[in-house]
């Protein structure tokens, strides 16, 4: 242990992980293998997600702003997780709820605007930003030079939340590594520590979302079979089923409320539910009113339907894994909101086993987090540990007749892409209009719409002659770009896709100015310092693959990488970010024939492993598999 | 593409599904994108796109109905899969019509039981149209068995339905 350290403006940066919840949030980090939360000054490691907006232009993040949220219940956002990568006219916006939210200007994005402070108005990704900031900043304090952030979301969250979620580590100034889903990070933090193998499911119930993974874990490899769930749907939906039962026994109608009382009536209803985890019934008190009594029975009944939900979520995810609930190995608890008893023993009777709870449902994603941005940007990489994670919601465009077609099915391991060809359907048709949704259903208007854009500029042609190629394509973080082209007239079409719900980047950017003018950052040094820091990292990579494959180079090649990597090595030195971006490149440009030989050959290797891994198995089965069974069987319960 | 090739496995629809998985898992190993994070560009772009690769293949693969059509592709038989349903039977396609009608109607009425007497009769269907696919392409009549394609695809989007109507009850 070290007593003491040095402070060294020049220290690593460390690797951090951070479960931006919707009720909570924290942030961790790995010290000797072991992921660890940061606790703040008092001790504390979970961050209330709750940002207050003082009249005088001030803004409070976490505890003391929900101490805040009575005197300031319109001007405390309390769950901006719930309205991320919302439009400004969804549904959630009508929920029972303290805010006033602002009608979207003309001509502008169609996203939610919290009106707060007077007139000030902000979007839930701003919101999001300031917790981010003040993770980032507990972060400091404890390890001073904070690297890459993995920063986890809901396997359930659609492209527009998760690209919403981006934005606001861009704009808290976080470099993220990685975007992960919560169940697979839970899984890993429970993989990496318990150290086993099988098949798990992961159910989490969040105070906004619900989402249920079943993965496989074997060697190291995190696979996930299937995942489903809820995006609106959690223990604040308790909090509200008891807060509508307190406003009926007291008589007020739910539609007629102050700001203040559905704020208090929400803070009572959530002490209630905290409270019938250990008791039978307890007394509501909203003050000036006379107590409410809810028992445990009435609560369960309350959250029956809610809990219902989530069970077809449950089954569903089970049959698209093709598992049986008895073949499940582990249930692993997820969320706040599993710790009500009536939760624990609906996750029982649906998966037919004790769920896991032994890592606190309410740190273990961010351990996860930890971890995976351990694994990314750590010094200590184990090179045996992969995720591999799935797109939640099936990804398809608009065809004639309303109906949507399929492109990328749900469950399918990501990076993913898929092409499809489209014609025109009238004759001289000069565009195409292309509108890309996600969800399971047939017809357009049940699913969520993404994006639309029109491909210009095809020359008249006679119907069905013109050929549309569309790409979709979803990188690691489960981000979508889709891509398309006319392929008779050799027509090329890049389209930048203008989210249907979501900042467009140059919002994006006029908020990061606005920010930095904060004097928080210095834009230019920053881009220094990243530049700087990835042509060292691309020369060592370099380095090390001119000695690994040194057999795969061919004449002359070696010399040209090494001018390539010498010159890169002196702007390095230099002050301008813009030169060594542009050596990056020329490097990048020398190095990408040796890349694709490089890539042929780990690809040989590996369906050699492969093969191997069989020979050798069959000689394990061969060898006895009744060792095997009770393996398995001493590693399913506990 | 062929996906069996890119997996290293033998092509044949009665596949070892867990040596295709395993393929899968080493070749995601040596290509995820996360192994390539401080990798020059060249590096990455080019580990992204075989990753890509060998998860399309690993998609096709284990799906029995993309199984089926990457294998008549690589015996040069083309399947328009949205082309005319001309291959099945007229009564088939009149049973299917009335099979969604009732479905319309019990989701109609919230008959879940219904929906799901229905679901397990079409699941019954689909797993003997896997047998017949199976069998069909040991006796190397694969091309033979473009009817038997097309008749899945009806129960594939049947389910899927009925997965939508879940989502709807369970509200």
């Amino acid at each position: 242990m070290t007593l003491f350290e040095i402070f060294d403006p020049k220290a690593a940066p460390r690797p951090i992980g951070i479960d931006l919840g919707t009720t909570n949030s924290l942030v961790a980090y790995v010290s000797n293998e072991r992921p660890v939360a940061v606790a703040d000054c008092d001790q504390q490691v979970l961050v209330p997600s709750v940002v207050t907006y003082l009249p005088n232009g001030e803004v409070v993040v976490g505890r003391r702003a929900s101490r805040l949220a009575t005197e300031y219940p319109r001007d405390t956002i309390a769950s901006a997780k719930r309205f991320m990568g919302r439009g400004a006219d969804d549904a959630e916006t009508a929920r029972l709820g303290p805010y006033e939210f602002a009608p979207p200007e003309a001509g502008g994005d169609n996203v939610i605007r919290f009106r707060v402070a007077g007139d000030r108005v902000v979007t839930p990704v701003e919101v999001s930003a300031e917790i981010l900031r003040t993770l980032k900043a507990q972060a400091e304090d404890e390890l001073r030079h904070v690297g890459g952030a993995v920063i986890t979301v809901p396997a359930y969250f659609d492209d527009a939340q998760r690209q919403a979620t981006k934005d606001a580590a861009r704009l808290a100034g976080l470099d993220v590594l990685r975007l992960l889903n919560e169940p697979t990070a839970a899984a890993l933090a429970y993989g990496l520590e318990k150290n086993r193998n099988g098949t798990f499911a992961v159910y989490d119930l969040g105070g906004g979302t619900f989402d249920v993974t079943v993965l496989v874990l074997d060697s190291g490899v995190f696979q996930v079979r299937s995942t489903g769930g809820d995006s609106q749907l959690g223990g604040d939906d308790m909090d509200r089923a008891i807060a509508e039962e307190i406003l009926g026994a007291l008589g007020f109608d739910p539609a007629r409320q102050t700001p203040l009382l559905v704020r208090m009536v929400l803070d009572e209803a959530r002490k209630a539910k905290h409270a019938l985890t250990e008791a039978e019934s307890v007394e509501a008190e909203v003050p000036g009113q006379p107590p409410v009594v809810i028992t445990r029975a009435r609560f369960e009944a309350l959250i029956q339907p809610l809990l219902n939900r989530t069970g077809v979520a449950c089954r569903r995810a089970l049959r698209d894994a093709g598992l049986a609930p008895g073949k499940i190995d582990g249930v692993i608890l997820v969320g706040g909101a599993t710790r009500v008893p009536a939760v624990r023993r609906y996750v029982a009777q649906i998966f037919q086993r004790e769920p896991l709870a032994d890592i606190d449902p309410d740190e273990v994603v961010a351990l996860g987090a930890a971890l995976q941005a351990d694994l990314l940007a750590g010094d200590g990489r184990r090179d045996d540990v992969l995720l591999l994670d799935v797109i939640p919601l099936s990804l398809g465009l608009e065809v004639g007749g309303g109906v949507v077609d399929r492109i990328l099915p749900r469950n399918s391991t990501i990076p993913c892409a898929a092409r499809a060809t489209y014609t025109t359907q009238e004759d001289r048709q000069t565009g195409f209009e292309i509108h890309v949704l996600q969800g399971e259903r047939e017809m357009v208007g049940d699913n969520r719409s993404l994006a639309r854009f029109k491909l210009h500029g095809i020359p008249p042609m006679p119907a069905g002659m013109a050929r549309l190629e569309v790409t979709f394509r979803v990188d690691a973080d489960g981000l979508l770009r889709v891509h398309a082209k006319e392929l008779t007239t050799g027509i090329e079409q890049t389209v930048t896709v203008k989210p249907t719900y979501g900042l467009d980047d140059a919002t994006v950017e006029r908020m990061l100015i606005e920010a930095l003018d904060h004097g928080e950052h210095d834009l230019g040094k920053r881009q220094l310092a990243e530049a700087t820091v990835e042509a060292r990292r691309i020369l060592r990579a370099t380095a090390k693959a001119l000695t690994i494959d040194a057999e795969l180079l061919e004449s002359g090649e070696r010399a040209r990488i090494q001018q390539a990597c010498a010159e890169l090595e002196q702007a390095a030195t230099g002050p301008t970010a813009s030169v060594i971006r542009s050596r990056i490149e020329a490097l990048d440009h020398a190095t990408k024939a040796f890349a694709g030989r490089r890539m042929n050959k780990a690809i040989a290797l590996a369906i050699e492993g492969a093969r191997v891994e069989v020979v050798e198995e069959r000689v394990k089965n061969a060898q006895g598999a009744e060792a095997s069974d009770v393996e398995r069987a001493s590693g399913a319960d506990g | 593409m062929n996906p069996f090739s890119t997996l290293g496995i033998s092509p044949k629809f009665d596949v070892d599904l867990e040596a295709a998985e395993r393929a899968h898992r080493e070749l995601s190993r040596a290509l995820h994108p996360d192994r390539y994070l401080a990798a020059p560009g060249s590096e990455r772009r080019s580990a992204l796109t075989k990753a890509i690769e060998v998860n399309e293949a690993w998609r096709a693969v284990r799906d029995p109905i993309r199984r089926a059509e990457a294998l008549l592709a690589l015996q040069g038989v083309r399947v328009e899969e949205k082309g005319p349903q001309g291959d099945l039977r007229p009564d088939f396609l009149m049973e299917m019509l009335e099979l969604r009608e009732a479905l319309a109607e019990a989701r109609a009425s919230k008959d879940w039981d219904a929906v799901q007497a229905m679901a397990a009769q079409v699941r019954t269907r689909a797993a003997r149209c896997e047998e017949e696919l199976t069998a069909g392409f040991a006796r190397g009549q694969g091309a033979a068995m473009i009817a038997v394609l097309a008749e899945m695809r009806f129960y594939g989007r049947f389910l899927d339905e009925v997965g939508a109507i879940e989502d709807d009850l369970a509200i």
